[in-house]
């Protein structure tokens, strides 16, 4: 009931940040050289035939009309068609969408698999000298080295010795799911290093933190198993902050894709989205860039409710803020 | 410590063993000789037909019209296109032109040709293919005023003599005209339904080729299969091609490593170097008329480059060999504006920028006045060889007291730099290519002003050297052709405003133990399955 108290304040300031989102996108993306006029036709046309194609297409219209009728019909769902394509964006979006949700999932399967336990062992075995030193360098490396590098091993160790997983062949999961989530499983992975690092590294200090407070002192002198004490005493307690850092991940994991997208040729969002920038496809960059705003929101929304839910003791105060 | 010093070498040696290991699966797979003349690769046509190809891109068709051919303006475009369609002529292997759609063709003068044409030829809807469909085709590609109705030159009539024959008239002599009817932009479409309305080109691909397109993502896949309709059809290789369009070389690189496809392009000249060694993998070096060129912006009187002495030496200060060695491995060949290899090209030794001495150069700047200069040179970003083509430029001019700062951009971006609204490019320096077609004369259309009007921007117009081009393109093939060419390309050279430097190859990698591919060693106009009808499917299909 608490959560009801600020939840519509957050969703009018989050339709607010879709809107001014939607602007900056769309001023941006037209304040950039070029147009999609001349992308298409190329440097061999006349500038009549360029400037008859941008008529056609509605970009001879004043920025304020243009961002009128767009606005006016997205929120009707229609977000017009692709400029390269002349298909509805929504239907081109709808069709790479599943394959950016299962990278970001089982990415984030994988980050909450191996990241939170990692970290739980590090922050418990904080004062054992070389795990601690080992964990560290580990999660530093994962934290450090870009996603384009770490892909870019993997594709050549994969593709150059027969390791059991093949890296040319992507397949869509519309096509064939068995197939398709296989070929997903690198990219996921790809994409998790940095996750799994951040978490572990996250979670690790956060248990080491629970671990100094007087109540689990008092468990550990009621002779408590170890176990029983990670397992009711410390993990509530240190997932707070392990649940704020899964909505920036929710970030990096958006942006993440494109560069794992495009290393993979992985037929997605993210490759969607470069292609369309190269090619200043107005309609496709704004509503992309409208859905990952959209995410990012919700991701947010969520992990509030979710931090409400999991510590009572995060209250509201009037007017929507938390105290 | 000792254990981790253990487990540490361990590590290094397995990773040695694993380097060492991959090194001893041989198969030696750089191709720069020829298997017979004028081709790379030459496919056993004995082995049976069937199967599917499966093949990477490097992109895909995007134009303004869809998939109407007339509007086809990329390399890309014309290959897809080309598996659909056919043209009255096509080029040989040694830049020659065979017969197509057309049997034979008389040149009874050098402003009329006529055509002799299959009786055998089908569109993909049923329909058989007629003299008014050709008729028909070259005049709405002449109505479309797209950029190939430019290359296809003065026809004032095509008329139709008889059902498998027809006559094309010229206003003025046009020697290219052959060359212009080989290339997908002048494709034979079923006229009559085109202009009832009934087949919509830009959706639909209506032609006579050996394939019928089945499905087409944008920017993902095509797939074909072939066209029952077609006059040869039991002779052309693969049932069914899967093509997928992947941007990543890298990816590229490691689908036909792994197996996961057959055939796969690469713009990169390192890739022969990267696939040597790679088992089961042949990779061979396809050199192109293509070529690079420097674009010297003349237009902005306050710049260096207004003076025509500046720019010649600017010119004359690029190594062209050294270019290529250093950006393309090689395999990059100098060249005029006549791409060199194409019957009648002039030779770039003998241009006057190549005579030069260093002390020639240090003084032409001195006469004109230029020390100490800085131009701006923008190239864009999708392939690499531009980028670095820029960098070895910067430095060649160095000496020379020319400062070049570089920018390398998006193509969009780049296009808006020298194509854009203002009336002058906003860089000094540009870095790209043309497709140099199958005749010697057909790329220097861009160099004439008053046809292509999309280079003043950074051209200032000549006379002498718009009327060299009208006459390199009208002159008829024989001694007097020659030499026009020779002298247009000493023109072109002098100017200095697009300066031709060298030929583009690009890397055709497929694996011997699934596919058997004949493949060209110069292509001229961008298409990677040319030769496909003649592709074997050999092992897993």
């Amino acid at each position: 009931m608490r959560v009801l108290r600020w939840l519509p304040g957050r969703l009018l300031s989050a339709l607010v940040v879709l809107v001014g989102a939607s602007i900056l996108i769309f001023v941006a993306i037209r304040s950039l050289p070029g147009d999609f006029s001349q992308i298409v036709l190329g440097p061999l046309s006349s500038d009549a035939a360029k400037e008859q194609l941008r008529q056609t297409l509605g970009l001879g219209k004043s920025l304020p009309e243009q961002y009128a009728l767009w606005l006016g019909n997205a929120m009707h769902g229609d977000f017009g068609l692709s400029l390269a394509s002349q298909r509805p964006v929504l239907d081109e979006i709808l069709a790479r969408l599943p394959v950016t949700a299962m990278l970001a999932v089982i990415a984030m399967i994988v980050t909450v698999l191996v990241g939170v336990p990692l970290g739980i062992f590090a922050g418990t075995h904080a004062s054992t000298g070389r795990r601690s030193v080992v964990t560290r360098i580990v999660s530093t490396i994962g934290i450090s080295l870009p996603e384009f590098v770490i892909g870019s091993i993997v594709v050549f160790l994969f593709s150059r010795f027969d390791l059991g997983l093949s890296v040319g062949g992507f397949v869509s999961p519309a096509q064939d799911f068995g197939a398709g989530t296989v070929s997903l499983l690198l990219p996921a992975f790809v994409l998790s290093v940095f996750c799994v690092a951040a978490t572990a590294r996250t979670t690790r200090d956060s248990v080491m933190g629970v671990l100094v407070e007087p109540h689990i002192a008092a468990a550990v002198a009621r002779g408590e198993s170890p176990w029983f004490i990670v397992r009711h005493h410390v993990l509530r307690n240190a997932l707070i902050p392990v649940l704020t850092l899964t909505a920036t991940i929710t970030a990096y994991l958006l942006g993440g894709a494109v560069i794992v997208e495009q290393v993979f040729n992985v037929s997605g969002l993210g490759s969607y989205l470069v292609l369309a920038l190269s090619r200043r496809d107005y309609t496709v960059i704004q509503a992309c860039v409208l859905l990952a705003t959209a995410v990012f929101v919700v991701a947010s929304l969520l992990v509030d409710v979710l931090t409400g839910v999991i510590d009572p003791r995060v209250s509201v105060a009037k007017k929507g803020r938390r105290a | 410590m000792r254990k981790s010093l253990t487990i540490g070498a361990a590590v290094a040696t397995v990773a040695l063993l694993l380097t060492a290991c991959s090194s001893n699966d041989k198969d030696v797979s750089s191709g720069t000789g020829e298997a017979s003349p004028g081709f790379l690769s030459v496919a056993d046509t004995s082995l049976p037909t069937g199967g599917t190809l499966h093949a990477d891109l490097d992109y895909d068709t995007v134009e303004a019209n869809g998939l109407d051919p007339r509007f086809a303006t990329t390399p890309r475009s014309w290959t897809i296109e080309g598996l659909s369609y056919q043209t009255l002529v096509a080029v040989d292997q040694k830049f020659g032109f065979k017969p197509e759609l057309a049997t034979s063709w008389d040149i009874v003068s050098p402003t009329q040709y006529v055509f002799h044409l299959r009786k055998d030829a089908v569109f993909s809807n049923g329909r058989p293919m007629t003299a008014d469909d050709v008729k028909g085709s070259i005049e709405l590609l002449q109505e479309s005023k797209s950029s190939w109705a430019l290359q296809l030159g003065p026809i004032s009539s095509v008329v139709v003599n008889a059902p498998d024959q027809v006559t094309i008239n010229l206003s003025a002599p046009y020697t290219a005209l052959l060359g212009a009817l080989a290339n997908t932009p002048a494709a034979i479409v079923p006229a009559a339904e085109v202009r009832a309305g009934t087949v919509d080109l830009a959706k639909q691909m209506v032609g006579t080729g050996p394939y019928v397109a089945l499905s087409h993502v944008q920017d993902e896949s095509w797939t074909f299969e072939k066209n029952p309709h077609y006059y040869d059809a039991k002779k052309v290789g693969p049932d069914k091609l899967d093509i997928k369009i992947v941007p990543d070389e890298a990816s590229r690189l490691a689908a036909i490593r792994d197996g996961s496809v057959q055939y796969a392009f690469f713009n990169n000249a390192d890739t022969l170097d990267l696939l040597a060694g790679t088992k089961e993998v042949k990779a061979v070096n396809q050199q192109n008329t293509d070529f690079y060129y420097l674009i010297l912006n003349s237009t902005d009187p306050s710049s260096p480059l207004h003076d025509e002495k500046v720019r010649f030496a600017v010119n004359a200060a690029i190594d062209r060999a050294q270019l290529s060695d250093l950006t393309l491995a090689g395999h990059g060949k100098a060249t005029g504006v006549t791409p060199v290899g194409l019957p009648g090209s002039c030779s770039p030794s003998q241009l006057p920028s190549a005579k030069l001495s260093k002390d020639d150069i240090t003084k032409l700047l001195k006469d004109a006045g230029a020390s100490n200069i800085h131009l701006s040179l923008v190239t864009w970003n999708v392939e690499s060889a531009p980028g670095k083509i820029a960098q070895v430029i910067q430095q060649q001019l160095r000496p020379y007291g020319i400062t070049v700062d570089i920018k390398v951009v998006d193509t969009a971006t780049y296009t808006a730099a020298f194509y854009g609204g203002d009336k002058t490019a906003s860089a000094d320096l540009g870095i790209s290519w043309y497709a140099g077609y199958g005749d010697a004369a057909m790329v220097s259309r861009w160099w004439n002003t008053e046809q292509a009007t999309f280079t003043s921007r950074f051209m200032t117009e000549s006379k002498s050297l718009n009327d060299l081009v009208v006459q390199a393109n009208e002159e008829p093939v024989g001694a007097s052709r020659d030499a026009v060419l020779t002298k247009l390309c000493a023109e072109v050279d002098r100017t200095a405003e697009q300066v031709p430097l060298m030929t583009r190859p690009g890397v055709i990698a497929f694996r011997t133990d699934k596919l058997s591919a004949t493949i060209n060693s110069t292509e001229g106009y961008g298409d990677l399955f040319r030769y496909v009808t003649d592709f074997r499917l050999t092992g897993s299909k």
